[in-house]
């Protein structure tokens, strides 16, 4: 299970483009793709998202922060990066106005994920409150596998197996959460730092993996090099200036290569 | 501490985790109707969520916490670079590339002897 799922192509479908008009649309129900958004879940990204979580139990533990109310967390924010704000601010003392700002910055950069993924997911369904409920989902791991593996799935069932894929990232962090809550301060150091580390490098390589274009291209490169350049701004500010700086400076180089080229 | 409490922690989760997070995922599905795949605000929209992605995981490298605040820098560069070589060498493989990541970063800190 640890290869790069591939999703089977769905022979129902293809085989349409070559039988008479008059044979109706093959469909699947519903749990044809809740199997096949289980199965999507089921790639080396799960296995960094286990990694994260019991990396997040760990911090849980170590600043005393309750298990029930971690593992909260984990289901309703969604987002580790704000979990992460949330938990080391409330351990700094820092006021609770002042760490909702933190995590709003910081999760400003789900809107142009979401807003980017969507068109993928909606499908034919027209359906808001299962679009919200799938929009819940998204975060780093969901969005890099939904823009990789929503393309090859049939329409009809991209919002079914958004939701399936979703919920099962969901689940398995959530244990992944208890399970570094309860083996935290067990591991050797090294080890600690190795976990640590797994979620910015499995990152870059999915994110290499995602880029095909000279924008994308740029984009990556930019977010990348901004790190450095903004520290220390904090808050969140230092994100939003790598994100949308670097971002809208690769789509305005992007547009200008294009421009010379035509 | 203010979370010792159960009830009172899972609160905090609620209106200082979860709502500022949750609002803008909410604000995208209403404000992101109009927007088609492949249009030029599509295009300058998803180059801002590459970026923005990026600069997370930018900060997670240049600026780390916790155990990874004592390996070098350079270590933690030699690491993504690994990781990324060794994805791109042997068929494009995730796996392969997270565990080249790993070999180099844990060797480094066993040859370095930080452990």
């Amino acid at each position: 299970m640890l290869q790069d799922h591939e999703i089977p192509p769905c022979e129902d479908v293809f085989m349409l483009d070559v039988m008479t008009e008059t044979v109706p649309p093959v469909s699947h129900g519903r749990l044809h793709y809740v199997r096949l958004g289980v199965r999507g879940a089921m790639s080396v990204p799960l296995l960094v998202l286990i990694a994260s979580y019991i990396g997040f139990g760990g911090l849980l533990q170590g600043v005393g922060f309750p298990l029930l109310p971690g593992m909260l967390s984990t289901v309703l924010i969604w987002a580790l990066p704000a979990q992460v704000i949330l938990i080391g601010g409330l351990a700094a003392g820092t006021a609770l106005p002042a760490i909702a700002l933190a995590v709003g910055l910081s999760s400003i950069r789900l809107l142009p994920m979401v807003v980017a993924l969507a068109p993928f997911v909606r499908g034919r369904e027209q359906s808001t409150w299962r679009e919200l409920w799938a929009s819940h989902y998204v975060a780093m791991t969901m969005w890099v596998e939904g823009m990789r593996l929503l393309p090859k799935v049939p329409v009809e069932g991209r919002l079914t197996y958004t939701l399936a894929m979703g919920t099962t990232y969901v689940a398995v962090s959530t244990l992944a959460t208890w399970i570094g809550f309860a083996l935290a301060g067990s591991l050797p150091p090294a080890f600690g730092a190795g976990l640590l580390f797994l979620t910015p490098a499995s990152f870059t390589i999915l994110m290499v993996r995602g880029a095909n274009t000279p924008l994308d291209w740029m984009a990556l490169g930019f977010g990348l090099a901004s790190a450095p350049l903004v520290a220390g701004l904090g808050g969140g500010m230092d994100l939003m200036i790598g994100g949308v700086g670097g971002g809208t400076l690769a789509y305005a180089l992007a547009r200008l290569m294009k421009r010379r080229a035509a | 501490m203010i979370y010792d409490n159960v009830l009172i922690a899972s609160l905090i989760v609620i209106v200082v985790g979860f709502l500022p997070t949750e609002v803008w995922r909410w604000l995208a599905i209403f404000a992101g109707r109009r927007v088609e795949a492949g249009s030029e605000l599509f295009l300058w929209i998803k180059a801002v969520a590459t970026a923005l992605l990026a600069a997370v995981v930018g900060r997670l490298v240049f600026m780390p916490t916790g155990a990874l605040v004592g390996v070098p820098l350079s270590l933690r560069l030699a690491s993504v670079v690994a990781g990324v070589l060794a994805f791109l060498l042997i068929k494009r493989s995730v796996l392969a590339g997270v565990v080249a990541a790993q070999v180099v970063l844990l060797g480094g800190i066993w040859w370095l002897g930080l452990h």
